[in-house]
């Protein structure tokens, strides 16, 4: 290869290459999995079905989207799912005030869910960026602060009968498409040019990969942690909106364990759990495949137990086929 | 008499790349036999062939006579086969007996450890290489690069180093002293009639110890001969297919105005004292020389704030600047090449033009977004001046060679406008060839105005580039060298001169 | 609690079970010990704060209530009962988190003199046995509840309807119950049970549980909840599927999130366990304990079918 003159196509379609071949083996997995439950369960390819899994999925998309910045830059965050109830409960109380006018008292509802989240996002990721704890013991116990919160905020009762035109959002479709799941996809694509085209995006990267190395070059990861953390802590917040609006319900202990499933869809989708390596596109089809395998075996008539666990072989088996996935792109660069 | 160690035909290749090709090798039974050639030449591969790390895809392997095809290292191992590698496998959070002894601990009844034959077992093999203060119960992870190196080669000791011993470049983080020592060992492991393969840069190493050399280049081999048959420009010349120029020092270019200054600087781990005093010019290259943890390292990092704000003034221009971390430090045009490059100095999974842009993200974007097309031109831009070989800008820095990826490094402060660059190192675990072309750069460098502090343990690479060198002993500065004076006795009695008894401060 | 007070805590009822007398107040106002499940659930604090007033407006004794942080805390719980014996209760009133794992604590506490009621979910009769005491358990039917919830569906649906059963968390005792309630007044009202599965108690996953039940049984007429909270997230769902009316749902609890759809029909039934008054009627007959008499056995306490607009 010439030293001076370097050809500057070859690495791009390189890079390209090595990108398709990591999604493609996610989405090779995807596409044998619907064919199973294609064959497997009559109704599972009609278009109402295929609307369903859409819907059931918009609120881990959203969580597993704001989960993938937290892994990304090397940390992790357990605390979406009781946060997640923070944000629904207080949006929910506000939403109820009496004395606003309603449009005026959902818009302030959003507003409030969305500030809680990236507050308890941006407090993650301070407190263990500032004194360099692992995210994943400050973020265990912000698990319990907001859970805690939640009840207290609303003395464990559940919130309900909220204005309807706000409830309507919530099973509104739009060319047949739920338009919160087109929201969360919009999120999405958002969070991608964030991550492959901005300076915040390439910090992300970068310190995932090696933060002293960055430190070292005069940067101060300390900034993009706090706010990796805190996108983590908006799209809880978004999600937060979408449970209410769909359920019409808030209440304190929803999202117990939604966290798992956020994690489960990024690391499915091929990124990895030490950080620095992976992107939303898997994330999306992480989802997807979460989705699509509870509601295929439910069609099937699969029973809860058998269900539970062919859904935990499914992401042993994701994380194995991965680790043979980034050998083989190892060897092929 | 059949050879003890023998290769037929080898072949290896990798996507992309031939890495062996039909090598043909006899190590004859208790001969010393060196490999040599430069990064990429194939060393490696042969060693990790030996080591059962990789199978061949071509030819035959025999060991004292009988077929060898080890499917795993610790088949290798059982077959009598140690390679002490260049990277340090100790467990850092274990004893050093406890690593020493790890592949067969001594047991007791019940499979309790035998705490007290492991300390004697431990003691018995520190010795054999010269850290026989060291205590067998202490911590690997409080120790230095260097003393993990002797701790390896020990673990190999164990069994003799079993049928063959191979080192890889084992003297590449140790002082002159620690070499010593280590030479001594290897000669009477010699004199015991162990057959050793022995893999260094350090062409005097090569022919102080070694019986025959045998030149890689390219996968293929060059020449195997008798060291006293040969000679060190013969092999050099046979590494990398050309003469090398006879080294010229490098000279700087007119010295300028000062352009880094410190008083009183005080680096983590500095003894009590006043503290350090010295200046760099635009235009001239300052070295700094001492022992292993005389503080080289630390001057530089506490310069850069890397371990927080530095004890001490820094002057940048004449001017007192404040610097609480490496970003005010970079902000005052202070470049840091660190000593660890993989760790410490580039982000090995990203690409070269990422690499290159890392220091000054600014002159690639635009409102908060990248632009791909500058920063590949940037990387582009650099690679040819400083003629790095990649295969394009988006080549990720860990597939570089050293030489290669110290380049990239070097493009990252070049891009960044850096006007003082401290390199730590520059040239370790680099190559011959490379190492020269970074020697030549660094001149540039320092003529085109730059001002560099470099740090080294070895003395001839400092002798050879700078105008003059400071020499620390003991965390305090022991004398100034000018290079009218240089001379590696003068250097390292200065460098010895604090661990002679006591001084009063 | 911390595994420190806990340890603590275990340590100081090993003593006090050796000097039962000791430890018990000597005539004064008596003390209760509430000793309630995760107050993260509505219904448990609900009760909580029925016993809290009905302690203050009856008066006459003093109460210590005591909660724990999930659901399943059992070692949470057996610290608190230990805690309380160090406190020198004169008796129990219990809802515990397992009908076995609570039992040790208990039965050495019914045998230093403490008296103890069971509420909620009865200990194991078998268990008991073995431990050679006799607690009188006080609460509702949750079997029977179901049952009538489940007879209003049935009653609405006719011979031959075809219904599903969300359940509750497998493995809970009131979940089994329930399911058993439901499936005995499918049995007496010849329905056909197509599919059950569980949704955990929540609302989100028996939307998404429920609307796949759904589709991969169009012909659904009817659903039984085990709670409230995934009614809630079921009749999303059918509106979600324009099948409002079309397919009726019964559930159980009767919390007040349930209340505009019983209003508006989409709910046809659920059962008032009057929860809030439960602690308060265990405390009743702790007092009764106190006061010299034995009890044992089932005390039934009363449970009210909640019927929706458009039920028969």
């Amino acid at each position: 290869m010439s030293a001076a003159t370097p050809d500057t196509a070859l690495p791009l379609r390189f890079r390209r290459s090595r990108l398709l071949l990591r999604d493609a083996g996610i989405g090779v997995a995807l596409l044998a999995l619907v064919a199973f439950f294609a064959l497997a369960a009559p109704d599972f390819l009609s278009g109402t079905n295929m609307s369903n899994i859409l819907t059931q999925i918009t609120i881990n998309l959203i969580l597993a989207t704001g989960m993938t910045f937290a892994i990304l830059i090397g940390g992790i965050d357990l605390s979406v799912g009781a946060v997640m109830a923070l944000c629904a409960v207080v949006a929910g109380t506000v939403m109820k005030l009496d004395a606003l006018p309603e449009v005026v008292a959902v818009g302030l509802g959003i507003a409030a869910s969305l500030g809680v989240g990236i507050a308890a996002g941006a407090l993650n990721g301070f407190v263990s960026a500032f004194w360099g704890v692992p995210s994943f013991i400050v973020t265990l116990g912000m698990l319990n602060v907001a859970r805690g919160l939640a009840l207290e905020v609303t003395n464990a009762r559940t919130i309900y009968d909220f204005p309807d035109s706000f409830i309507a959002f919530g099973t509104a479709s739009l060319f047949g498409l739920p338009v919160m799941f087109l929201l969360a996809l919009a999120l999405l694509a958002l969070g991608w040019v964030v991550l492959t085209r901005t300076v915040f995006g390439r910090m992300i990267y970068a310190i995932g990969n090696n933060e002293e190395a960055v430190r070292l070059s005069g940067h101060r990861p300390f900034d993009t942690k706090v706010l990796a953390f805190a996108v983590t802590g908006a799209c809880v917040g978004i999600a937060a909106i979408v449970y209410v609006t769909r359920l019409s319900i808030a209440n304190p202990i929803l999202g117990v364990g939604f966290e798992l499933n956020a994690i489960a869809a990024v690391i499915i989708g091929g990124t990895s759990l030490s950080g620095g390596r992976g992107s939303l596109v898997g994330t999306l089809l992480g989802a997807i495949i979460i989705g699509v395998l509870g509601n295929g075996l439910i069609l099937m008539g699969v029973t809860d137990f058998i269900r539970q666990i062919i859904t935990g072989l499914v992401i042993i088996l994701a994380v194995v086929l991965d680790s043979y996935r980034a050998r083989l792109s190892r060897s092929l660069g | 008499m059949t050879p003890m160690l023998s290769l037929r035909g080898i072949g290896k290749r990798f996507p992309g790349v031939v890495a062996l090709d039909g090598v043909d090798l006899d190590i004859a039974q208790g001969e010393t036999h060196a490999l040599a050639g430069e990064n990429g030449a194939g060393k490696s591969s042969v060693i990790r062939l030996l080591a059962g790390i990789h199978r061949p895809d071509a030819g035959t392997m025999a060991l004292a006579g009988e077929p060898y095809t080890p499917a795993s290292p610790t088949d290798a191992i059982r077959a009598g086969i140690r390679v002490v590698h260049q990277e340090l496998n100790l467990l850092p959070a274990l004893s050093v007996a406890e690593n020493l002894l790890f592949e067969r601990l001594p047991r007791r009844a019940l499979g309790f450890l035998d705490r007290r034959r492991m300390d004697e077992e431990a003691r018995a093999l520190l010795d054999r290489v010269g850290l026989a203060d060291l205590s067998p119960r202490a911590p690997v992870e409080g120790l230095g690069v260097a003393q993990c190196q002797l701790i390896e080669i020990a673990k190999a000791l164990r069994s003799d180093g079993g049928r063959v011993l191979v080192l890889d470049e084992p003297t590449a983080t140790l002082t002159p002293r620690e070499s010593g020592r280590l030479f001594e060992q290897i000669e009477a492991l010699k004199a015991r009639g162990l057959t050793m393969i022995y893999v260094s840069h350090h062409l005097a190493e090569i022919f102080a110890l070694c019986n025959r050399v045998t030149v890689l280049r390219n996968g293929r081999i060059v020449s195997t001969e008798r060291t006293a048959d040969t000679s060190p420009p013969e092999l050099v010349r046979a590494m990398i297919g050309r003469s090398l120029a006879t080294q010229a020092p490098v000279s700087g270019g007119p010295v300028g105005a000062e352009a880094l200054a410190v008083r009183r600087l005080r680096p983590k781990g500095a003894p009590p004292g006043p503290g350090l005093d010295f200046a760099v010019r635009y235009g001239e290259i300052v070295g700094i020389a001492g022992l292993v943890g005389a503080g080289r390292t630390e001057v530089l990092r506490a310069i850069y704030g890397a371990d927080g704000p530095p004890r001490g003034e820094v002057f940048r221009d004449g001017k007192a600047v404040a610097i609480r971390s490496p970003r005010d430090a970079t902000a005052a045009g202070i470049g840091l090449l660190t000593e660890d490059r993989k760790a410490e100095g580039l982000v090995l999974s990203m690409s070269s033009a990422i690499n290159t842009s890392l220091a000054a993200l600014p002159r690639v974007t635009r409102a908060g977004f990248m632009r791909a097309d500058a920063e590949r031109a940037a990387c582009v831009r650099y690679a040819g001046e400083l003629a790095t070989r990649l295969s394009g800008p988006g080549q990720p820095a860990g597939q570089l060679s050293g030489g290669n990826q110290q380049k990239v490094v070097l493009a990252k402060w070049l891009f960044a406008e850096a006007r003082v660059l401290m390199l730590d190192e520059p040239t370790r675990g680099i190559d011959v060839g490379a190492k020269a072309e970074i020697y030549a750069l660094l001149g540039r460098l320092a003529a085109g105005g730059r001002a560099l502090l470099v740090v080294s343990s070895e003395l001839p690479e400092l002798i050879h580039l700078c105008d003059r060198i400071l020499v620390l002993s003991r965390g305090r500065f022991a004398g100034e060298v000018a290079r009218a004076d240089f001379s590696e006795e003068r250097i390292l009695g200065l460098a010895y001169s604090g661990y002679m008894g006591e001084t009063a401060s | 609690m911390d595994r420190r007070s806990f340890v603590i805590a275990g340590f100081g009822a090993g003593m006090l079970a050796a000097f039962p007398g000791f430890a018990r107040a000597a005539g004064g106002t008596p003390k209760i010990g509430l000793v309630m499940k995760s107050l993260a659930n509505e219904f448990f604090k609900d009760m909580q704060e029925g016993a809290v007033a009905y302690a203050k407006k009856r008066g006459g004794f003093e109460l210590i209530p005591v909660g724990i942080q999930s659901e399943t805390d059992i070692d949470g719980q057996i610290a608190a009962v230990e805690n309380l014996l160090t406190r020198g209760v004169d008796a129990i009133v219990i809802a515990p988190a397992d009908s076995r794992a609570l039992l040790p604590p208990v039965a050495r506490a019914v045998k230093s003199g403490v008296k103890v009621i069971n509420i909620d979910v009865a200990f194991d009769p078998e268990s008991m046995k073995k431990r050679g005491v006799d607690i009188a358990f006080v609460g509702p039917d949750n079997r029977a509840g179901a049952k009538m919830s489940g007879e209003v569906l049935a009653q609405a649906l006719g011979r031959g309807g075809k219904v599903v059963i969300v359940e509750g968390n497998p493995g809970a005792e009131n979940a089994t119950q329930r399911k058993l309630g439901y499936q005995d007044a499918i049995t007496a009202g010849g329905l056909t049970l197509i599919d059950s599965r569980t949704a955990h108690w929540e609302t989100e996953e028996a939307n998404s549980v429920f609307t796949d039940m759904l589709t991969a049984h169009p012909d659904i007429q009817g659903v039984m909840a085990a709670n409230d909270s995934m009614a809630l997230g079921i009749v999303k769902a059918i509106q979600a599927r324009g099948k409002t009316g079309a397919i009726k749902v019964v559930s159980f609890d009767d919390i007040p999130a349930v209340k505009p759809l019983l209003e508006s029909g989409a709910l046809l039934a659920t059962v008032d366990q009057f929860g809030s008054q439960l602690a308060a009627d265990g405390i009743d007959e702790a007092l009764k304990e106190i006061g010299g008499q034995n009890l044992t056995g089932w005390i039934k306490t009363e449970l009210k079918l909640v019927k929706g607009k458009g039920a028969a």
